[in-house]
């Protein structure tokens, strides 16, 4: 009796889910739809969900007249770097949740602190240290200022301090190094939130707007989101373009972290952290 | 103990990026904002000359600087709260059950918190439009009059908090996700035999074991809110009348749009130390303990 | 003990990145002998590049268009002054021309440094703007505001001939919303602060005094005050700051506004089927015509390594034939006289129209940040009546207080 109530509950719970999804998800249906809508049919009014004559035009124009192409590369190179900031966050967070040392109160302060400090401030010191070190006009300029966050550390020394200090102990009681250490345990048993972290870091980069379009001298390193903006005319815009444009940088990283989410679910399940 | 050096070499790296990339800037903020440094003086630095506290003075008497404090702070009052909720429960009930169907669901609530916010922006702009938005199409098809989702100077509030709420919860949702997963199955069964219903359930169980989540997602989601910018910015640029123009809004209009950098970088720290002042007043008494 | 091995991961973690960063190809910076980095606002860059091929090959100086969106031009431009390496030449809105200047970061155009470049002299262009002291930049592309009309739904209601008088267009606009059915008859666009300032022009009036100084509280600007809150006091412009214009105009909801040539291609391209029922007509006044002025100029970067190569990018651009080539590539209107005046661009009863209205046509004042501060204010003065219901005289007196100090010098 008992287990058909939970199983009926479940399944209204699973129908409420459903609906909250769909209205959660219905501006992305919107913006697909309006991706292949003629610029005719952009303009219609009262606003129909599916277009009357579907059309690719718009992706059409968006590789041809604008560099879509090599925005997308640049996009996923960015991406690829901005990884190694996964592991520089994974170890100071196991620095600071496993270790104790002089200053670690101190330069923790510091790591939370970086979190309150709001962009705008940093965008010119920042630009000008790039400048300094060479790095504009490069892929790598356009990553390093995204590539640690405080937050990440953060919340890599949470979950870490977690991990049973008797396992490391006796790792090092065997001789292993501290560097053998990291790989080979704590970072395995970590593996949840590196998943989050890492899917964390993929959206960070591919949403990446602002160094991309600031430290470039060139388009040959802007990223996707720069090249929509580059949609937005002062004035007018043609709704279509724009949505083809957004319906390009979106519909990627969903089909990714559609693809990931099972391995974060995994990842979740294997885990006996709190 | 045994290697000291060790925990130096783990937090260098990540420990240098963050000093240069994100202490740095605003230690160098606190000189010019003692300044009038505009364009010319970032181009030649001999054209800048030392202000004082002038600009911290012209702040105190900026109305516009008041009505963006005041905006932020509606704003935080009313995303804050309904982030955490939402995110809270849409996790709660998405960890009821392991099967296909659930899995499938979780990507449509994380889907917001992964799409840039100028593309989406294009998408919620339409969908808003008083006279032409979706919306109020089908306000209009069951009779209700069309409301200026993103034109009233009360309303637009609230509709770019929606935004932002629609965009912020899906991080959140995984995070409580992750928390909930730590919390043994037969607690909450053995709970179920002892007659507990759903709801005490929660408060008396679910929410103690899940402490360190709720700080950690209040924490961050305050600091995301007075930092809040994206929406305003590419949504209505923080008109009408300048009703959603939030802190960082504002003092990006000075800095970049108006040049005024000694200015807004006095606006900056009065923002960090807010933003740092209740982040403090969270943490209190309730320490981030590291080794339980 | 293996803390080497840890700063060996490291290592290769930054020789990885470099090794990636140098895969995907450092682009050649700014400032490289015999290529021009050219900013090119918004998604042109393309067109520019076909725009000059010819330049290219007859001269063997490469061209390398980035497209800057409208949108973070100012972040683009401020760190770029900041580090002082900027492009070699640049498109600049006129709204920033000011601030740009300002910055000192652009090439002063005296006529020393345009001796060898003729097709630069201001005789050549529009009147165009030039603040505080010696030019900064030359003009390129023109942009001015015309009254756009439906003639299909004017006739409708027996009005045949478009309104030439404010008077007229109020008048007009009361019996294009009786219309019902949640029309309206004209549009007032919130967000732009030219329209206010070509009502108090064609009221015969000026925004800035002899002294240079920004001044409301003059009987024209008062005149256009009442007419532009008239317009909502009638209820025959639509209050929401998001209406579309396009939208608008297509859907006849609005059947007469005020919109620069770009409306005219946007609305072709929305609603072909509403081709030949709409027109344009010149600005209406009722002591002048007069019409914004805007569009855009092209600067020169101080520091630039390749000054002469760029001032003969300057002067390939300015050249009529190269402006009408722009016309027909990317739909902006040129801003040589010559080329205005060229048959080829005034066949089209459209393009006549703009040309007459560029005719006469003033930019906005050139005060520091016209969009964020007196525009603004202006805009929010006006705004306010119109959608808290704000008392007129204080909005204004607001107005004043706010704008009272600013000058074009």
């Amino acid at each position: 009796m008992r287990i058909v109530s939970s199983r009926r509950l479940t399944a209204a719970i699973g129908a409420a889910l459903g609906a909250g999804a769909l209205v959660t998800a219905f501006p992305f249906l919107w913006m697909i739809s309006g991706s292949v809508k003629p610029r005719s049919e952009s303009a219609a009014y009262p606003p129909r969900l599916l277009p009357e004559a579907p059309t690719f035009e718009n992706f059409a124009q968006l590789f041809g007249r604008l560099d879509f192409g090599r925005y997308l590369v640049n996009t996923l190179v960015v991406v690829l770097i901005s990884m190694a900031g996964v592991v520089l966050m994974a170890m100071a967070g196991y620095g600071f949740a496993k270790f104790r040392f002089r200053g670690r109160g101190p330069m923790f302060f510091l790591v939370l602190a970086t979190m309150m400090v709001p962009v705008q401030v940093t965008m010119i010191p920042t630009y000008l240290l790039l400048n300094g070190m060479r790095l504009t006009n490069t892929l790598v300029g356009v990553a390093i200022p995204g590539l640690v966050s405080g937050f990440g550390v953060f919340l890599f020394r949470q979950f870490m301090s977690a991990v049973p200090t008797e396992m490391i102990e006796a790792a090092r009681l065997d001789g292993a190094g501290e560097a053998r250490i990291f790989w080979r345990i704590v970072l395995p048993l970590s593996r949840p939130i590196l998943a989050v972290q890492i899917v964390l870091t993929f959206i960070g980069a591919w949403n990446s707007f602002l160094w991309p379009l600031i430290v470039a001298d060139d388009d040959r390193l802007y990223t996707l989101s720069v090249g929509v903006s580059l949609l937005n005319r002062q004035i007018a815009t043609s709704p279509s373009l724009q949505m083809a444009g957004a319906t390009l940088m979106v519909v990627p990283i969903l089909i990714v972290f559609i693809v990931f989410q099972r391995h974060i679910v995994q990842g979740f399940t294997l885990s006996g952290l709190r | 103990m045994k290697q000291p050096l060790a925990p130096y070499a783990f937090i260098a790296p990540a420990m240098i990026l963050l000093l240069v990339f994100g202490v740095l800037p605003i230690l160098v903020a606190l000189p010019v904002s003692l300044t009038d440094m505009n364009l010319a003086g970032l181009a030649d630095w001999s054209r800048i000359e030392f202000a004082g506290v002038a600009n911290f003075r012209e702040l105190v008497a900026d109305d516009a600087f008041w009505q963006a404090l005041t905006n932020t702070g509606i704003f935080a009052l009313l995303g804050v709260p309904t982030v955490i909720a939402v995110s809270f429960a849409a996790a709660l009930l998405l960890h009821r059950s392991e099967n296909r169907f659930f899995r499938a669901l979780r990507a449509f609530y994380f889907a917001p918190a992964i799409t840039a916010i100028v593309a989406v922006s294009l998408v919620w702009g339409y969908l808003l439009n008083t006279r032409f938005g979706l919306v109020n199409h089908l306000l209009s098809t069951v009779g209700l009059p069309p409301a200026r989702w993103l034109g009233d100077p009360v309303l637009v509030k609230f509709s770019v908090a929606l935004v932002a709420v629609w965009r912020g919860t899906g991080l959140n949702i995984i995070i409580f996700l992750a928390a909930l997963k730590t919390i043994p199955r037969e607690y909450l069964e053995a709970a179920e035999l002892d007659g507990a219903s759903g709801a005490r359930k929660i408060v008396s169980i679910v929410i103690p074991l899940l402490r360190f989540a709720f700080l950690f997602v209040a924490v961050t989601t305050v600091i995301a809110w007075l930092q809040f910018f994206d929406e305003p910015f590419v949504l209505t640029k923080g008109g009408p009348l300048g009703e959603s123009t939030s802190i960082s809004l504002f003092l990006y209009q000075e800095g970049f749009s108006a040049g005024r950098f000694g200015y807004a970088a006095a606006g900056t720290l009065v923002l960090f130390l807010i933003i740092a002042g209740v982040t403090l007043v969270q943490l209190r008494g309730r320490r981030f303990d590291a080794d339980r | 003990m293996r803390r080497p091995g840890l700063a060996l991961a490291a290592l290769l973690l930054a020789a990885c990145s470099l090794v990636l960063a140098a895969c995907s190809g450092t682009a050649p910076a700014g400032g490289t002998p015999g290529e021009l980095t050219v900013w090119i606002m918004g998604d042109s860059s393309a067109r520019f590049e076909q725009l000059v091929r010819p330049f290219v090959d007859r001269t063997g100086i490469r061209v390398d268009p980035v497209p800057v969106p409208w949108d973070s031009v100012d972040q683009k431009f401020t760190t770029a002054v900041a580090s002082g390496d900027g492009p070699d030449a640049l498109q600049i809105g006129l709204s920033k021309l000011r601030t740009f200047a300002d910055s000192g970061a652009l090439l002063t155009l005296d006529d020393r440094t345009l001796r060898e470049h003729p097709g630069l002299a201001a005789a050549n262009f529009l009147d165009g703007v030039s603040p505080g002291g010696d030019p900064v930049s030359v003009p390129w592309v023109a942009d001015t505001r015309v009254l756009f009309y439906r003639r299909d739904i004017l006739t409708g209601q027996g009005l045949d001939e478009p309104p030439r008088t404010w008077d007229e267009v109020r008048a007009y606009a009361r019996i294009l919303a009786g219309r019902g059915g949640g029309g309206y008859g004209f549009h007032i666009p919130q967000w732009d602060s030219a329209l206010p300032v070509i009502m108090t022009w064609t009221m015969g009036g000026r925004i800035v005094d002899d002294a240079g100084r920004v001044d409301f509280d003059t009987p024209e600007f008062h005149r256009a005050a009442d007419l532009y809150l008239g317009f909502h006091a009638d209820r025959s412009v639509p209050a929401d700051p998001d209406f579309d214009q396009i939208q608008g105009f297509v859907s006849g909801a609005t059947p007469m506004l005020v919109s620069g040539p770009y409306l005219a291609g946007e609305v072709a391209s929305a609603a072909p089927e509403l081709d030949g029922k709409w027109s344009v007509a010149p600005i209406p006044g009722d002591a002048t015509h007069t019409s914004l002025l805007a569009g855009s100029n092209l600067g020169v970067w101080r520091s630039s390594g390749n000054r002469d190569a760029a001032l003969r990018l300057l002067d390939y651009l300015s050249q009529p034939r190269t402006q009408l080539t722009w016309y027909e590539l990317d739909g902006q209107l040129p801003t040589a006289k010559a080329a205005l005046n060229d048959p080829e661009l005034t066949a089209d009863p459209l393009v006549s129209v703009y040309a007459r209205q560029l005719r006469d046509a003033r930019p906005l004042p050139p005060v520091p940040n016209w969009d964020g501060e007196t525009g603004k204010a202006l805009l929010d003065a006006l705004n306010s009546v119109v959608l808290t219901g704000a008392n007129r005289d204080t909005a204004l007196q607001g107005l004043y207080a706010a704008t009272g100090g600013t000058s074009v010098n």
